[in-house]
């Protein structure tokens, strides 16, 4: 079956490749041209190459486009024909002087006013709008002032603050100097004081001692009797 | 009625109505007669009703008169056993051999063209001769695309079922 198939492509293939030769030659053509003359008989719609004239086209052209090209035609001629009927125009030089002066004094009129009300909304505008700036100012110069004098109060406050801790720091190491001194005094005198009762208790045990270690010699000695200081 | 300026139609479509003419004929004098006849009916056709596209109406009118000659010349030389042009057949070709059975393969697809009907053979021939698409076969048949399709696989059928009986011949 496929075997088939390859052999009518290949019979078309065939056919296709087979050399044909240039044509149609130019007597050919001429012949053909001659035998269609011949064919066309009395018909007219044979043309061999000349100008194909209005008439050729007119006998030619199907009814559609003659109604079409007639009624183009016609058309023409209408606004021809109105164009030409319609009334002249008046005369403008004479029209322009005539309407000049009333126009000009209206049109003064219109621009007077114009003017005027421009300017009072332009007055009114302008003096809301000054109000506003002054207004705007004032707010902003306020804002200002009271954003400085608070920074000059803030400044003031811990210059003060500052210096309240300076003398404070003052008074504590001078406080602490003289408890400092008081006790190195009170160590001084109780050393004095131990020193001073350490010395009277030798010299006292001294004297003490030299006291019970004392006696009389014989010759001075008076009568036990006699002698009030005989213990004995 | 189109005024038709027969001189410039012919130079403009005579190269594909001539070529058309002879490959399926195989012979100038046969090409040139199936010419002037396609050009004398494309008049009659144009004196009838308007002609839209030229180029398909040719290469339709030049297809069937060529495959009408063909009819024409297979009926009476039915008897004649068919055999390629073996003078022709140069000798010292490199390969004589393949060109003789190249030129039997045409011969016989000319013949079996003929026992195609006419309106299969003419879309076969405009589709594998002419390279034609789908679309411009059926403009010039006057028929739809899917029907030049359907007559364009029926031909392709026929044309295998008379390769396949010649084979086995």
């Amino acid at each position: 079956m496929e075997e088939n198939e390859n052999i009518v492509e290949k019979a078309v293939k065939a056919l296709k490749n087979e050399q044909t030769p240039p044509g149609p030659s130019q007597e050919l053509a001429d012949a053909t041209i001659a035998k269609l003359t011949e064919a066309s008989g009395q018909s007219n719609n044979v043309t061999t190459g000349k100008r194909i004239w209005f008439i050729d086209w007119l006998k030619a052209t199907n009814s559609f486009t003659k109604v079409a090209a007639a009624a183009v035609l016609l058309i023409i001629a209408g606004y021809a024909t109105g164009r030409l009927t319609s009334p002249q125009p008046p005369d403008m030089k004479q029209l322009q002087d005539a309407l000049e002066p009333a126009i000009r004094s209206r049109l003064l009129d219109e621009m007077k006013q114009y003017w005027q009300l421009a300017l009072t909304s332009s007055y009114a505008q302008l003096k809301s709008e000054l109000s506003q700036q002054y207004r705007s100012d004032l707010n902003q110069f306020a804002a200002y002032t009271l954003a400085a004098s608070g920074a000059a109060t803030n400044q003031l406050l811990e210059e003060l603050i500052e210096s309240i801790n300076a003398a404070q720091t003052h008074d504590r190491q001078w406080f602490t100097t003289a408890i400092e001194q008081i006790e190195l005094n009170r160590l001084r005198d109780n050393a004095q004081l131990t020193n001073a009762f350490a010395s009277f208790a030798v010299q006292t045990e001294q004297d003490m001692a030299r006291l019970f270690s004392y006696t009389q010699p014989d010759s001075s000695v008076p009568n036990e009797s006699e002698n009030p200081n005989n213990l004995n | 009625m189109q005024v038709i300026d027969w001189q410039v139609i012919i130079e403009k479509h005579g190269p594909t109505v001539w070529q058309t003419a002879y490959r399926l004929l195989g012979d100038s004098d046969d090409a040139a007669d199936c010419f002037q006849e396609t050009f004398v009916c494309a008049l009659e056709i144009s004196q009838r009703q308007r002609i839209r596209s030229f180029s398909g109406l040719l290469t339709r009118l030049a297809t069937t008169r060529a495959i009408d000659q063909l009819r024409r010349r297979f009926r009476q030389s039915h008897c004649n056993a068919v055999s390629a042009d073996w003078d022709a057949v140069p000798s010292t070709s490199p390969g004589p051999a393949q060109m003789a059975q190249q030129q039997e393969l045409a011969a016989r697809l000319r013949e079996s063209l003929t026992q195609l009907p006419p309106q299969e053979a003419q879309a076969f021939c405009m589709r594998y001769l002419n390279d034609m698409s789908y679309r411009q076969i059926a403009k010039a048949l006057g028929i739809k695309t899917n029907a030049a399709g359907v007559l364009l696989h029926r031909a392709k059928a026929k044309l295998r079922q008379s390769f396949e009986l010649s084979l086995k011949e």
